[in-house]
């Protein structure tokens, strides 16, 4: 068996880092330096003062980037001045898949023309030097969003450009994000990701990591997005990883919402204290609706502020915004302002104090935390008892046979054997389990609940357009 | 047209770019199948020849091209030379999805990407069964 384990910490590191530091793209990048350059930062500039300091609301962070630095520093100012909590870097996705030369052609195109040809900020393209001058009067911590699988690079030029919240993981950034991308290759390369983070943090100021919930954001049953959550975050502690936070991406149904912010929060801490990680800190990010936005402004503006609201009542710790404008592609700088100073309006209005989750509570809400829970425990305790030498192996197996499976996934590795459908209340059922080592009484209650749905189309893609497009 | 005429007609589909957004690619795809289509799916991440060898090794009457991220501007412009280039030039050529990275005008997106020669340009249009009905029509009218 091959549990989590502090073992399983990769040792020196130093040949590995050279190699990918010998890459002409990261010249000037010293080890050194960098720690100085981390050491002089205000400590505001780091996730565990933000969150140590913040009151009963939760922190907001936008997402953002643009091709040119002068977009981005312009971006970069307006979010800060809105009262983003947390300041976004969003990586070009030419970038993320590691073409790294297409992203130089498109920077250069999108600099002549003055348009952009990027749909992020090409970082590794930029280099860390003018990085660090987008931040120079910035106290805030800066938070990178991307979706790499291999993010070893990427992420050497981040924390060397100042950059102190790492998002993503082996799982979440390669499943959602990769048709073809190695499974196993990404959760090897996101071992080498966390163990720089826990190399350049101290105790003070720790790099922080965050695993992405949302997946691909479409019809994810809460159990699976929760168990991922939790492995992720074991693999980030096997290297030395002390402040993380997990994620889920708003369901769609409030009562799921609740459930799935229950669970997450209490089995997240159960699992790292079991197995001997009670120093990492964890905090809890909600993100708001990441399927479909409606298209028309109202509508959105609706949608994010009942989003807010959710965020508020499950007492995250972050909520992650999204624009008015998310239907119709990159969002204009000023738009994602008012997207932020209108989530900061909401909050600040509608204070739901320190009322603990756990006392809001009704017998639909109990029983969907009771079955979140223990689908995940089951799906969590069928990974450790598989055979190999060691934890990352167990969950590369896993999806391999499909334990772990998540719909609407691009990639190859993915089973895509789980069906899952929304119920008459709007909550994510499964309706086929596949492989997923949920216990047949739990997976009779899920299909008891989606029976009660009445409104039912002729059709499987209306049904699924339907369910997907339910926030449209 | 009823399913078993549909039958006959084979679709190239994909996400052009290095998109990765998969869920309106598995759903035109279940659509176009469900109305009786022969669907080729080449999935995500797709360049214009990727289309055009498809296109030509099953010898499509139609291919659809989606993006998302705003990508298809940058790729799409002599999509319709490069199918000319291969004896393809005949064939039904569709886009849609977000095309343009950033707002702008739809008709002024429809008239760009109609220069860069397609037939049916659905920038913002997330109702798939109206562009399955367009391409029945045009099949038709062959």
């Amino acid at each position: 068996m091959a549990k989590p384990s502090i073992n399983a910490k990769l040792q020196d590191i130093t040949p590995y880092r050279q190699q990918i530091l010998s890459q002409p793209l990261a010249q000037g990048i010293s080890y050194q330096e960098v720690q100085d350059h981390l050491a002089n930062l205000p400590r505001s500039r780091f996730p565990q003062t933000a969150y140590n300091n913040k009151g009963s609301s939760p922190l907001i962070q936008p997402r953002g980037g643009f091709s040119t630095f002068e977009a981005q520093l312009e971006l970069t100012k307006q979010l800060y001045s809105a009262g983003a909590d947390f300041i976004p870097l969003t990586i070009d996705s030419c970038t993320r898949q590691n073409q790294y030369d297409t992203a130089a052609n498109l920077l250069q195109r999108s600099e002549e023309e003055e348009k952009d040809y990027l749909n992020g900020y090409p970082l590794i393209t930029h280099g860390y030097e003018i990085t660090r001058e987008l931040y120079r009067n910035i106290d805030r911590p800066i938070s990178l969003r991307h979706g790499t699988p291999d993010a070893r690079l990427l992420v050497e030029v981040a924390i060397a450009s100042g950059i102190t919240e790492i998002e993503g993981g082996g799982i979440c950034y390669c499943l959602p994000y990769s048709e073809g991308f190695p499974l196993d290759r990404s959760l090897l390369y996101w071992q080498y990701v966390d163990r720089i983070c826990a190399e350049y943090s101290t105790k003070d100021a720790p790099i922080h990591r965050e695993s992405f919930g949302p997946l691909s954001a479409t019809l994810v049953p809460p159990a699976i997005a929760v168990a991922i959550q939790i492995i992720e975050a074991l693999l980030a502690a096997e290297q030395g990883v002390t402040s993380f936070a997990v994620s889920f991406g708003q369901t769609g149904s409030m009562i799921q919402d609740l459930a799935t912010a229950k669970v997450l929060r209490k089995l997240t801490r159960t699992y790292l204290n079991q197995f001997g990680f009670k120093a990492v800190q964890t905090y809890l990010v909600y993100h708001q609706w990441m399927g479909q936005f409606p298209p028309q402004r109202e509508k959105a503006a609706a949608l994010i502020v009942g989003s807010t609201i959710i965020s508020s009542i499950i007492s995250a710790d972050k909520v992650v915004v999204k624009t008015v404008n998310e239907a119709l592609g990159v969002p204009a700088a000023e738009v994602n302002a008012e997207a932020t100073s209108t989530v900061q309006y909401v909050l600040e209005r509608f204070r739901y104090g320190d009322i603990p989750t756990e006392s809001l509570t009704s017998p639909q809400i109990e029983r969907e935390t009771a079955l979140i829970e223990s689908e995940t425990k089951t799906i969590l305790q069928t990974i450790f008892d598989l055979s190999g030498d060691a934890f990352w192996e167990s969950v590369f197996r896993a999806f391999q046979l499909g334990y772990l499976d998540v719909p609407f996934s691009p990639h190859n590795d993915n089973a895509n054997k789980l069906i899952s459908m929304r119920d008459a209340n709007g909550s994510i059922r499964i309706l086929e389990k596949g492989n997923v080592p949920i216990s047949d009484q739990d997976a009779e209650i899920e299909k008891s609940l989606l029976a009660s749905k009445h409104n039912k189309s002729d059709k499987t893609y209306q049904q699924l357009l339907a369910d997907i497009n339910i926030m449209v | 047209m009823s399913n078993n005429v549909l039958a006959k007609y084979r679709i190239v589909l994909g996400v052009i770019g290095d998109d990765i957004h998969v869920v309106g690619n598995r759903i035109i795809q279940l659509a176009l199948e469900e109305s009786g289509f022969h669907v080729f799916n080449l999935r995500t991440r797709n360049r214009p020849e990727h289309f055009c060898q498809a296109a030509l090794e099953v010898n499509a009457h139609a291919v659809m091209v989606s993006s998302l991220n705003g990508e298809g501007e940058y790729w799409c412009s002599d999509f319709r030379q490069q199918f000319t280039n291969i004896g393809m030039g005949h064939t039904l050529l569709y886009v849609g999805g977000n095309i343009v990275v950033g707002n702008r005008r739809q008709e002024d997106v429809v008239k760009l990407f109609k220069q860069y020669g397609f037939d049916r340009v659905y920038h913002q249009k997330p109702d798939i069964s109206a562009t399955i009905a367009d391409l029945c029509k045009d099949l038709k009218n062959g």
